[in-house]
């Protein structure tokens, strides 16, 4: 009855993914990997990333080789950022999403490491999950799975961030080890 | 009696609106459906194509054309004949840096866009007495049209991207008139590149504006300790090198300070020296780690202050808005293009 109606969300068509995007394959154990930490702007990012580096290396003997903090919280990290990461590293934390533009980026990140074939573990704030899930499904990969933490983190105390640091790890590891996209289906 | 019902032309128009609703196209308040020939109205006012991309969000795979714009600036109540001015509404908003993620952000940001030259007796754009509104539709609709724009033609909405934490009243209805005839200065697009004369649109990312009623003195540097004081506001500072803050002066005030003798960069110099805070008063606030020493300037610069004038003569009163983010106004304004008859 309304066909003559403009649909106005109809415009240029998009120029992210128009397939499900590869996953990287996921190596069996971290050891003797190389690891990249890829932080935003926000504020404990870096310190949250850096204490995961030194968890993994307690435990697993591997060192961040790269530790790169992109400029902007909006967009995906730039081309020689991704760059040094793929080319440098086996394996990229990335992080933390926790805010409203940053934690659909960190997925995106996470998503374009993966296509280039790193496993990545991005770490989002659980305020900001559907964000998250909704640059995923722009990304055509619904269900991407990622790390969450508890919101808020810019106002934790050095030793607060180092603990949930910590906390986070196992789900890291596992996310770099194990087989992703379970969720794929979603 | 359903045939009558459904041939009710009030009723058919009902369901129109209940589609656009069902198709998640509104902004929660009715949309006016557009059709290709509300669209084609709106392109022979300008002389862009139809097809030229006006917007680009990289990250999220999306951009918007001259015709997408049409079709939302229709849906959100604009005239055909105002679509030019929407276009440089929409465009003095891109080029702000900071709205590159502002639509996603928890701070929620809305545009406010101030309107310069004859444009505004054209198109009736309040300047004058309740230029925040309501009860104008070219302020209502040009400044709507820019957030359907965002939700239609990005795909960003609330709760989903859009995370912003409580939003602000009238998001996308902030469009004033700048009142020329009783400001004391230029106009606000001859500081942003603009001749005087020529139709102009400035647009600034705020997140909120807040009122200061100072009726009582005759005393320039009164009202201006009065300004200062709301501008050094610490509550609106994020954390960083500064605050950022503008003022859309009541004609009374910009009077009071005109005849006093200053000029416009005299009003910015004056407020960006004595907006200062504190740094204890800061750190007992827990804004103390990046203040420094000596008394914090809460501004970024005097020139990244925005004065503008508008409203009535009618009571000495003035807003204080917030820009988003650090990054003040860009300072460019842009002329409205109009299709050559």
């Amino acid at each position: 009855m309304f066909e003559t109606i403009v649909d106005p969300t109809i415009g240029p068509a998009e120029t992210l993914e128009d397939s499900r995007p590869a996953l990287a394959p996921r190596p069996e154990r971290l050891t003797g990997l190389r690891l990249g930490l890829l932080a935003n702007t926000k504020r404990n990012a870096e310190q949250f990333l850096a204490d995961v580096g030194r968890e993994l290396a307690e435990q697993y003997g591997i060192v961040p080789v790269v530790a790169v903090k992109k400029p902007n919280i909006v967009e995906t990290a730039p081309a020689e950022l991704m760059a040094e990461l793929t080319e440098n590293c086996d394996i990229v934390v990335a992080g933390v999403g926790d805010c409203g533009s940053c934690s659909a980026s960190a997925v995106a990140d996470g998503i374009l490491l993966e296509q280039a074939g790193i496993p990545a573990a991005v770490i989002v704030s659980d305020a900001f999950t559907v964000s998250a899930n909704a640059m995923a499904g722009l990304r055509k990969a619904p269900g991407y799975a990622y790390v969450t933490t508890p919101h808020p983190v810019a106002n934790l105390t050095a030793e607060g961030v180092k603990a949930r640091a910590a906390q986070a790890v196992p789900a890291i590891v596992a996310l770099l080890t194990e087989p992703v996209m379970a969720a794929a289906s979603a | 009696m359903t045939s009558s019902v459904t041939e009710d032309p009030v009723e058919q128009a009902k369901a129109a609106i209940e589609y656009c609703y069902e198709r998640g196209w509104t902004d929660g308040l009715p949309v006016v459906p557009a059709t290709a020939a509300d669209v084609a109205a709106c392109l022979a006012t300008t002389p862009l194509p139809a097809d030229e991309i006006i917007g680009v969000q990289p990250h999220l795979g999306r951009s918007v054309t001259v015709a997408q714009a049409a079709a939302n600036a229709i849906m959100a109540g604009c005239k055909p004949e105002y679509f030019p001015v929407v276009l440089a509404a929409w465009q003095a908003v891109v080029q702000e840096r900071s709205s590159r993620g502002a639509w996603q952000s928890t701070s929620g940001p809305a545009p406010l866009i101030v309107v310069n030259g004859p444009v505004r007796s054209l198109l009736n754009i309040n300047y004058a007495g309740g230029a925040f509104g309501p009860g104008f539709r070219a302020n209502a609709t040009i400044a709507r049209a820019i957030g359907l724009i965002v939700r239609n033609g990005y795909g960003v909405r609330p709760q989903e991207l859009e995370q912003a934490t409580q939003g602000l009243p009238g998001r996308w209805s902030v469009c004033i008139g700048e009142n020329e005839e009783m400001s004391p200065w230029e106009p606000l697009s001859v500081v942003g590149g603009v001749p005087a004369g020529v139709d102009a649109v400035s647009a600034i990312l705020i997140r909120t504006v807040e009122y200061i009623d100072n009726r009582s003195t005759d005393s320039a540097e009164a009202v201006l300790t009065d300004f200062a004081d709301t501008l050094g506001r610490m509550g609106a500072y994020v954390g960083g090198p500064h605050s950022s803050g503008g003022l859309v002066l009541g004609p009374e005030h910009a009077q009071l300070l005109g005849n006093a003798g200053y000029s416009r960069a005299d009003v910015q110099e004056w407020l960006f020296s004595h907006a200062v805070r504190d740094p204890a008063e800061m750190a007992a606030a827990g804004k103390g780690e990046q203040v420094g020493d000596g008394p914090f300037r809460m501004l970024p610069s005097a020139e990244a202050i925005p004065v503008i004038v508008a409203g009535a003569a009618n009571a000495a009163m003035s807003m204080v808005f917030r820009p988003f983010g650090w990054a003040a106004w860009a300072g460019r304004s842009v002329p409205v293009q109009w299709k050559e008859q």
